[in-house]
């Protein structure tokens, strides 16, 4: 888990992260619309670039990812500083967000126009109703071991 | 006006090759089942008994169920420590079949459990190698898995055991790993997962999915081949097989805490780490940060194993379990868990059962690898990551023969479609082959461009009638023979329950020896219902189930300890013996022995394996070496040592056995030996009953002798023989003071 | 009604009996474990030597038949059954007793749950009697062999061999059952030899030699003994084994004891100033009571466990749970020569419940709680251990001179039920994680809601995206 949550960190608020990985070294690269070597200018074009470019949808579910990050980051802390005493109500809670986190950024992935040609088969609608079928059987098989 | 008609012929005949594909399926299907009805015995007596818990008790009972009547006095916690899928997929369908107004036994149900599964197990291959190459594969594939002797061996009629439904599952999981992967469907993952938790629930070799499904997508990453399909299927069926596993009761916390799942959260944390770069490199495209990017996350990957070697190092994550060991180091298990390395099934294979269970599969099994190779799509990575691993696992264990079995079936209906496809072929320049459909139905002869005859030119024969007339009578005979073979097998060496044994008389006809049920009825005839029955594990579950007593220890070895200890009182002295004996309540001791009969299965022959089980929880009480002579054999006649004539169990097996010769003209038929002219005694058991055969011998333990004396000196007296005279002897100080 | 008679139909018999008896003739009521003694004894002449012990046992309810030891239609059982409750063996005139007396035939007298007292003479022990005790770990001195005592000798018999020993009621130990101390000053005169015991569990001294007394050979022309059989209180003047199927064999060091001569004797130790008469009548007729069962006789009424917490919990049920609070009770009887009395544990001893699986998991005191006319009720609660399995209450109680308590009531204990377990809501360190899945299910639903909602707006983005 540790590795991954490090990860899904950033990339949930993915103009943020992006920036925060990129600000080092990017001063050699010519970014997309900014030819700007100042960081914050590069910052606020990657943001721009976002706000323009991104669907509503997808920024809804950048929206929800960043919130389900939220929820993941406070009860792992929640973990490490009380305990995880009744584990299997940690363990339920935690990949409930977890894997609430991953079938969302499966949405994402599936939903993005960029990745049509992957998904031949799966058209946007087809994969809402994939989402929200394994999040039922996802919700379902927590609420069951949490008990 | 012609379009319309090759429209409608193609329509046509799209409907009759879609009905005769479902009619060959069925045919196939019915050909798995009725192979598999040669004889049928109920096998692992325990899942019948826990399958008729389950209908009689109702689910959430057999759930809670404690079993009082096993491991006593453990007792078993069995709703927590078994794979339920078995018993509540025929609880289902009694239940169904009731709702239907079809009152059927559960008894048939189980009976027929496994060949029904059998049969889906066909459509399944079926599915999964349709995913690989056409339908014609995939129906050759399915007749193979159906008749296969490697499968047939653990799925006849009676064998009702967790992989009967085991193997469906296997194969319909990967078909629809294949599938989610190649769609990048969450719903197929989700398919995928709820398959995989069924799994889960019925066998403990799910572990093998656990395993390879990361294996194949850490493959592909490496091979470069990551997409956000793979990102999709695998988070989907990870996350919701994981969560899924986890509600079994016997898997418990395992898929987080064993290093055997740790793989899948391995692969799971790569992936999205992988994902995580594929997103920004989306956004912000740039060599040199690809690049950084890779490094980032080798990096991290080296450091999470880094950080799991040292979790279980530290014991949060518990090691490699001991099976687990004995699959890599196949001597480990001898040294280490003589218990698992004890199960004949759990030996390496001998390079025969290769041949044996898979005949001609086994050589075109190379071939459908290669081919594999040459078309390489991320389905086919699949097929030879299983058909590496589950031909090395294969090699370790002959039990896990039967994983094997359906990635042989699969590439070889590659292998030989890809055949018949060339050598069919209408569409050469020659003049069509009347190649007539051979004892395998292939209907599809779709005329494609094949890998095989990629430089066609240089193929020579292609183009003749005669050479493609004779491969295709070759490779008809081959599945002619395949097929006479595999019925042999089955109705031969598979077909043979335990419990009954048949032999041959000297004219020709069948002698049933049936001495296990003739004693198993004694045992539920003579002895009071709460007798305790001590033998060894082999026997737990027939007497648990046949004779319904309690028993010491069952096929289920989960306590090493406590089978240890039967092994200990079993290689013991007499007097060691019984203060274990009382300790366990043990009313009876049932021991096989087949020297009379030359029945090799016997407790002598096992004899070996208890005495390593107890020295390695006992071993300054039982040592292995004081069984063998100076020389290093192991001897039952008169050059046997002094400690294996006097173990419990070479005094049960050979008590009153030389009453059945002339005098010194006893013969052990197992071991060819010749007896010792004198047989052994016994005196803290009473004879209580022996098979007609002598395959079955019962003892009971006698009371604690009423005046305190030792049982040797007791049945001394009652035999009439006087105590040496002590009186005079035992002057002054010799005496034993008495303690006030 | 649960006797400690191991052998069935014995104790059926027995119990039949004692119940008829019990109502027909409540005035001479028989013994509780049967009033046929069969008494071997060589000659009708030698009976009255003994007569005093034989009227007070024929006193006492028993039916007592003289048989000499030769008899050939003697016989201690009859189509498998004793046909004897008790017998006494005198010590044979000549070599042996007949072919009905063998030591198998006596041990297996005993294992159907017959009583045997043993009477030996330094001139005559018999060879079956010596395989007898052998048997049971008795050691017995070569013939001839006699016990003295010069410190403890009776000075009015005047006997120069001080072959007369006079030794005190036994002195035991406040934590055992006692039926043989009597009086402190009590004197018992002893003439025969004492034998030795092994330390088997089952063998009780009844009666000790006194420190100063040793066993020689009597046939030696030496005025003192150069090499004692046995001395001190390692020798034993009258003991008795107690099988396991609680029947009692008592052996006795001189025959002499049980006779007139000793009941009415009057004797003097060295250094006394008067002589005062022997206890033995009261010591023999203690001997005899015992060993025929009319002391130390416990009998377990009836056993109970019950959850200890609810009111209507089922008495005696197959099944516990794991850390399920239970009661068990006991209830004891112990025989006083004609009726039941309440059992009484002695001052240093206790009586144990164990609950065991292999090993006992705990052992706890059983104290008495109530008491009624005839039954003492001992009960004690606790906790099942957290440990599932196939246990059992067990009372092991064996002590010496009385019988052997071991009741032993299987249960079983089985694990939590999946509903038994505590919920993840009544643990408040779960709150938290309770609370991340319902913020996630909550996020989702809005989530799902404002993604179904701001269709439309993502539609023209599909729309704009296909063309």
């Amino acid at each position: 888990m540790p590795p991954k949550k490090n990860v899904s960190t950033p990339s949930s608020t993915s103009a943020a992260p992006s920036a925060a990985v990129a600000t080092p070294i990017s001063t050699p690269q010519t970014s997309h619309n900014v030819p700007s070597s100042n960081p914050i200018s590069i910052l606020e074009g990657i943001f721009k670039n976002y706000s323009q470019s991104t669907p509503q949808r997808t920024k809804l579910i950048d929206a929800f990812l960043g919130f389900l990050v939220i929820t993941g980051v406070l009860q792992f802390v929640y973990c490490v500083v009380a305990g995880n005493y009744p584990f299997n109500a940690f363990l339920a809670g935690f990949s409930a967000t977890v894997g609430q986190f991953v079938l969302t950024a499966s949405l994402r992935i599936q939903s993005n126009p960029a990745n049509k040609s992957e998904f031949a088969s799966v058209s946007p609608e087809r994969a809402f109703a994939d989402f929200v079928f394994c999040s039922i059987i996802l919700h379902l098989f927590c609420t069951n071991f949490i008990n | 006006m012609s379009s319309l008609e090759v429209l409608l012929k193609d329509e046509s005949t799209r409907n009759i090759r879609r009905l005769l594909k479902v009619v060959i399926l069925i045919t196939i299907a019915g050909a798995a089942v009725s192979s598999r009805l040669f004889s049928v015995i109920l096998d692992p007596w325990f899942n019948f008994r826990a399958s008729k818990y389950l209908v009689k008790n109702g689910f959430y009972n057999f759930w809670d169920w404690f079993d009082d009547r096993t491991w006593h006095p453990l007792g078993r916690v069995t709703g927590g420590t078994l794979y339920p899928g078995l018993m509540v997929t025929s609880g289902a369908i009694y239940h169904i079949l009731r709702m239907l107004s079809m009152p059927v036994d559960i008894r048939n149900i189980c009976v027929l459990l496994a060949p029904a599964f059998s049969g889906l197990t066909a459509l399944a291959t079926y599915l999964f190698t349709k995913e690989m190459k056409d339908e014609s594969a995939g129906l050759l594939a399915a007749a193979f898995i159906g008749i296969a002797p490697g499968y047939i061996s653990r799925s006849v009629a009676g064998s009702y055991d967790n992989e009967a439904i085991a193997i469906f599952l296997l194969m319909f999981t990967f078909y629809l790993w294949i599938k989610a992967l190649k769609d990048g469907s969450a719903f197929w993952g989700a398919l995928c997962a709820l398959f995989y938790f069924y799994m889960v629930a019925a066998w403990g070799g799910y572990v093998f999915i656990t395993n390879m499904i990361p294996l194949h997508a850490f493959v592909l990453v490496l091979m470069g081949r990551y997409s956000p399909r793979l990102y999709v299927a695998y988070t989907s069926w990870f996350a919701l097989g994981t969560l899924g596993s986890m509600q079994i009761p016997f898997v418990g916390f395992l898929p987080i805490r064993s290093s055997e799942h740790m793989a899948a959260l391995g692969v799971f944390g790569l992936l999205q780490i992988v994902g995580f770069v594929e997103f920004v490199r989306d956004q912000v495209p740039s060599r040199q940060f690809k690049t950084l990017l890779k490094a980032l996350i080798f990096i991290v990957f080296a450091l999470s194993s880094a950080v799991l070697v040292l979790l279980t190092v530290s014991g949060v994550i518990a090691p490699w379990s001991g099976r687990f060991y004995s699959l890599w180091d196949t001597g480990y298990a001898k040294i280490h868990i003589p218990i698992i390395a004890s199960v004949s099934e759990h030996q390496p294979t001998a390079w025969p059962a290769f041949f044996f269970d898979l005949e001609m599969l086994i050589w075109l099994f190379p071939a459908g690898i290669y081919m594999c190779f040459s078309t390489l799509q991320d389905q086919h990575v699949f097929v030879i990551i299983y058909g590496i691993m589950a031909s090395y696992f294969a090699g370790v264990m002959v039990r896990l023969m039967l994983t094997l079995t359906p990635v042989v079936c699969v590439s070889a209906a590659i292998a030989l479609s890809n055949i018949l496809d060339v050598y069919l072929s209408i569409k050469t320049p020659a003049a069509p082959t009347a190649g007539a459909p051979s004892v395998n139905e292939r209907k599809e002869k779709k005329p494609r461009v094949n890998i095989l005859s990629a430089g066609k030119d240089s193929i020579v024969g292609v183009y003749s009638k005669a050479s493609k007339i004779a491969v295709i009578a070759a490779f008809s005979i081959y599945l002619f023979v395949f097929v006479l073979h595999c019925t042999w097998v089955t109705s031969n060496a598979y077909s043979s329950p335990s419990v009954v044994l048949a032999s041959r008389m000297p004219d020709g006809s069948q002698h049933i020896i049936d001495d296990y049920r003739e004693a198993y009825y004694w045992l539920r005839k003579n002895t009071p219902d709460d007798a305790k029955i001590m033998s060894w594990w082999d026997y737990g579950y027939q007497i648990g189930g046949m004779a319904d007593r309690t028993t010491l220890v069952d096929n289920n070895t989960w306590n090493n300890t406590h089978i240890a200890t039967v092994g200990k009182a079993m290689s013991a002295r007499e007097e060691v013996a019984y203060p274990i004996l009382r300790q366990h309540d043990v009313d009876y001791v049932l021991v096989i022995f087949g020297g009379l009969l030359g029945y090799s299965g016997d407790d002598i022959n096992k004899f070996l394996w208890m005495i390593r089980i107890a020295e390695g929880v006992w071993p300054d009480e039982v040592k292995e070496r004081d069984f063998f002579t100076p020389h290093g054999e192991y001897r039952v006649d008169d050059g046997a040592t002094d400690t294996m004539k006097n173990s419990l169990m070479y005094k049960m097996s050979y008590y009153n056995y030389q009453s059945l010769f002339p005098a010194g003209q006893a013969q052990d038929r197992v071991r060819n030996a010749k007896l010792p002219a004198v047989g052994p005694t016994l005196s803290i058991l009473d004879e209580a009953f022996t098979s007609e055969n002598w395959i079955v011998r019962i003892y009971k333990v006698k009371d604690l002798d009423n005046l305190g004396r030792d049982h040797l000196s007791a049945a001394a007296f009652d035999a009439g023989k006087k105590k040496s005279k002590r009186t005079k002897a035992n002057k002054g100080s010799q005496r034993k003071l008495r303690v006030v | 009604m649960r006797l400690q008679l191991q052998s069935d139909m014995a104790s059926r018999t027995a119990f039949l009996l004692f119940f008829v008896n019990l109502f027909v003739s409540w005035v001479s009521a028989t013994p509780l474990t049967g009033g046929r003694v069969l008494a071997v004894i060589e000659e009708q002449y030698d009976s009255t030597k003994y007569s005093q012990f034989l009227m007070d046992l024929k006193g006492r309810g028993y039916d007592v038949k003289l048989e000499p030891a030769k008899k050939d239609t003697l016989s201690l059982f009859e189509h498998g059954e004793k046909v004897w409750d008790h017998v006494i063996l005198f010590p044979p005139k000549f070599k042996g007793y007949g072919p009905a007396l063998t030591p198998q035939k006596l041990l297996e007298f005993t294992k159907l749950g017959g009583n045997v007292l043993i009477l030996t003479s330094p001139s005559s022990i018999p060879e079956q009697v010596r395989e007898l005790a052998r048997e049971l770990d008795i050691g017995l001195p070569p013939k001839d062999y006699i016990t003295v005592d010069h410190f403890n000798y009776d000075t009015v018999s005047k006997s120069e061999k001080h072959d007369v020993i006079l030794a005190n009621r036994p002195a035991v130990s406040p934590a055992v059952h006692n039926y043989f101390s009597g009086k402190q000053d009590d004197l018992i005169a002893f003439r025969g030899a004492g034998h030795t015991l092994g330390n088997g569990p089952l063998l009780v001294p009844l009666l000790t030699a006194p420190r100063t007394a040793y066993t020689y050979d009597s046939k030696e022309d030496f005025a003192y003994a150069q090499d004692p059989w046995a001395a001190g209180t390692q020798m034993q003047l009258v003991s008795a084994m107690q099988a396991r199927n609680n029947a009692r064999i008592t052996l006795v060091g001189s025959v002499d004891m049980f006779s007139n001569e000793f009941f009415d004797m009057k004797v003097q130790k060295p250094g006394s100033t008067k002589p005062q008469k022997t206890a033995n009548k009261e010591f023999c007729r203690d001997v005899a009571a015992w060993t025929f069962g009319e002391k130390g006789i416990v009998k377990v009424n009836s056993i109970k466990h019950y959850l200890s917490n609810e009111p209507n919990a089922p008495v005696n049920p197959n099944m516990y749970r794991i850390k399920n609070d239970v009661t068990f009770e006991i209830e004891l009887s112990e025989y006083d020569i004609d009726r039941w009395v309440p059992f009484k544990v002695p001052s240093g001893d206790s009586l144990q419940l164990e609950f065991t699986m292999l090993d006992p998991y705990y052992r706890v005191p059983l104290l008495p709680s109530s008491t009624s006319s005839n039954a003492t009720t001992f009960t004690t609660s606790f906790k099942i251990p957290d440990q599932h399995g196939v246990f059992a209450f067990r009372v092991n109680y064996k002590r010496p001179y009385i019988t052997y308590i071991d009741e032993k009531y299987s249960v079983t204990v089985r694990h939590f039920a999946h509903d038994e377990y505590t919920r993840s809501w009544d643990i408040s360190g779960a709150w938290v994680w309770i609370a991340g899945i319902a913020v996630t299910i909550i996020g989702w639903i809005g989530f799902c809601a404002l993604w179904l909602w701001s269709a439309p707006a993502a539609a023209k983005v599909g729309v704009k995206k296909t063309q």
